[in-house]
């Protein structure tokens, strides 16, 4: 009972730790999504794919978004054109490399700066590697169709643009419907409607059918297709130009709440199974495993992708095995957690292929692996 | 993936009528959710319970959560009373729970948070973390600054840490100690030694750190049950105990020992800030 009542004051210990940071990552991100101009910052990313994935592994600075919201914009900006190794060295590296993340770390790790300035280093490292390696990658059908759709984006210029994307994904989802989770139908004649587009510039902007605009939709019970990712303006001159100030208000708040639900919830969700570890799993086990070099990493990268913490306060949740694993393996868990875990290859399927998952996280894990053991073998 | 599986299935189901029913019963849950938060954030502060959970560097942090959560929570109250336009509109957005849980998940939590009162860490959690007698080498102090603390004058983490900076018992033999702290009874000490012990803070009550100083008592120490809090005045001697720092398992090898000979021992009720920081 003692030992219950133990778990449950540490488990609401890193609730009451975790909240402010996660309630202020939610404010920032949902504030900056209004305030950054996209299609500005657009077209002013380099076209080098290196430095493209340097710049894009920063963009998070402007974008202060945790895993779950940087899916929805890296899917925007790959169907804004912008190059591969830009969208995916953001989709990897945004989620820490951002001020809210940072400073979570500090706080939970500012005894050991040399976690927080590696996980910094690493996550750039990783995204920056990984971002390249796509740039090459040309035969890859997903980002060879991106390059695709920033050709038509800069004819048409606008951000009711028809993608290609759009009817690709949607015949990929629609062979794998529930696999992604959001799926989406096409109607035949929309669909040799979005074929031709390549070669067509569509005359009416105006009344783009539901369909084709870029974004994700669902399907709901009457058949009419809703915007799965609306909570996100497409860009920020539409927005301005059709929402007033008060009704932006609103949509800020629901996002805000929105977002401090599904985020909380699984805060919640990541703290019990921290603090079950902590306090129910003997002390031995634990030990055993999170004294060996090579074993608590690994163990660590399964927990970060079972776990799926939110990154602004994935912090709080390493700082529970603080004592009893490895620098090393606390490090690979605040690397690869905010790259990849159960809830982001959810969201992810929005985006890519199952394949293309695949190649991602064996990467991440792979290079979080080698970086985090040579720290281990080399500090 | 279950969750977005559910997810899907569940907000296809229902008639649009019935999904506006759902979203408009979701919409209140936001509310109660952080309505509930708010209040328990600011209840912590203001009963002190804070103390238990967290640094009380990051108190004003708490604070200011609460306020913010209170009002977000009314804002939303009130855009559910009045817009009903815009209820319902927006809940196509990804989710990763069936539409309410999250909210409800929450709401119990904070519901718990309010029918139970954190408890503080017991000698049975720094049994389970190991009580050492050194700090983890990463958490590094200035070591001038508590080596010219006057010995009686220390406390139980100066003496810790004094002699973290200066390991060698003999030095302090003989120097007079008043410290307080809750008794922990290690199975590896002989029946009259106990140890007392203080958890360290640095963040939260996650990574509480006990630290302790084995204590050579005049009686056994079951006169002195686990948990109890002592202040004990005494002198400083050197001790060879089987006490392994980092472990406390049955292999711990003989060592030099800083030791408290007591000299008197007075129960204290439980200090309302049991955390040294």
């Amino acid at each position: 009972m003692n030992q219950l009542h133990n778990a449950f004051t540490l488990f609401l210990s890193l609730l009451v730790e975790a909240i402010p940071f996660l309630l202020f990552g939610v404010l920032l991100s949902s504030s900056l999504i209004f305030l950054v101009d996209e299609r500005q910052l657009i077209t002013r990313l380099p076209k080098n794919p290196f430095l493209g994935a340097i710049v894009g592994s920063c963009i998070g600075f402007l974008f202060p978004v945790c895993e779950c919201g940087n899916v929805p914009v890296a899917r925007r900006l790959l169907l804004k054109g912008v190059s591969p190794s830009v969208a995916i060295a953001f989709l990897l590296a945004a989620p820490t490399i951002n001020p809210v993340v940072i400073w979570s770390t500090w706080i939970a790790f500012g005894d050991r700066p040399q976690i927080v300035v590696l996980r910094v280093l690493f996550s750039l490292g990783i995204s920056i590697l990984i971002g390249c390696i796509f740039s090459v990658q040309k035969d890859l059908r997903p980002l060879l169709q991106a390059t695709l759709a920033k050709r038509l984006n800069v004819l048409i210029g606008e951000s009711t643009a028809l993608s290609p994307e759009s009817s690709r994904f949607g015949d990929a989802a629609r062979r794998k419907p529930l696999a992604a989770g959001t799926w989406f139908r096409l109607r035949p004649s929309q669909r040799t409607q979005s074929s031709k587009t390549e070669s067509i510039v569509p005359q009416q902007e105006e009344k783009v059918p539901v369909l084709l605009q870029s974004g994700t939709f669902l399907l709901n019970s009457s058949g009419t297709p809703s915007r799965l990712d609306s909570f996100l303006p497409e860009t920020v001159s539409t927005f301005y130009a059709s929402v007033s100030p008060v009704a932006k208000g609103w949509r800020f708040l629901d996002n805000v709440v929105q977002e401090l639900r599904e985020l909380g919830g699984m805060l919640i969700f990541g703290s019990a199974i921290a603090v079950i570890i902590q306090v129910f799993i003997p002390r031995e086990f634990v030990l055993n495993l999170g004294q060996d070099t090579v074993t608590s990493i690994l163990a660590m990268l399964v927990l970060a992708g079972i776990v799926s913490i939110c990154s602004t306060v994935d912090a709080f949740f390493a700082l529970s095995f603080a004592s009893t694993f490895t620098s090393g393996s606390l490090l690979a868990f605040l690397v690869f957690g905010p790259m990849i875990d159960i809830k982001g290859i959810g969201l992810m399927l929005s985006v890519f292929k199952p394949r293309m998952i695949i190649y991602l996280f064996a990467l991440a894990a792979q290079l979080t692996f080698i970086f985090t053991l040579s720290y281990s073998y080399f500090w | 993936m279950i969750f977005l599986f559910s997810v899907f299935s569940f907000s296809n189901g229902f008639s649009p009528k019935q999904r506006k029913k759902f979203a408009k019963i979701n919409q209140w849950l936001d509310v109660f959710a952080l309505l509930s938060w708010g209040i328990l954030l600011l209840k912590y502060c203001f009963t002190g319970q804070l103390k238990l959970l967290i640094h009380p560097n990051f108190f004003w942090l708490v604070l200011a959560t609460g306020i913010i959560l209170l009002i977000l929570s009314l804002t939303k109250g009130i855009a559910c009373l009045t817009s009903n336009a815009e209820v319902g509109d927006k809940n196509d957005h990804i989710v990763l729970f069936p539409p309410g849980l999250g909210s409800i998940v929450l709401i119990v939590v904070a519901l718990a948070g309010f029918a139970i009162a954190p408890n503080v860490l017991s000698s049975q959690a720094a049994l389970q973390r190991g009580v050492a007698e050194n700090l983890p080498l990463t958490r590094s102090e200035p070591q001038a600054f508590y080596t010219s603390i006057k010995p009686e004058e220390r406390s139980l983490l100066d003496w810790v840490r004094t002699l973290n900076a200066y390991p060698e018992p003999d030095a302090y033999a003989g120097q007079q100690a008043k410290v307080k702290g809750f008794v922990v009874h290690l199975p590896q000490l002989p029946e009259d030694y106990l140890l007392i012990s203080r958890f360290v803070i640095t963040c939260c009550a996650v990574d509480a750190y006990p630290v302790g100083i084995p204590v050579k008592l005049a009686t056994n120490r079951a006169v002195y049950p686990p948990d109890t809090w002592l202040t004990i005045e005494g002198e400083m001697i050197s001790e060879t105990l089987s006490l392994n720092r980092e472990m406390m398992n049955e292999t711990a090898q003989a060592e030099r020992q800083l030791v408290l000979a007591a000299k008197s021992i007075e129960v204290i009720p439980t200090p309302a800030d049991p955390y040294d920081y």
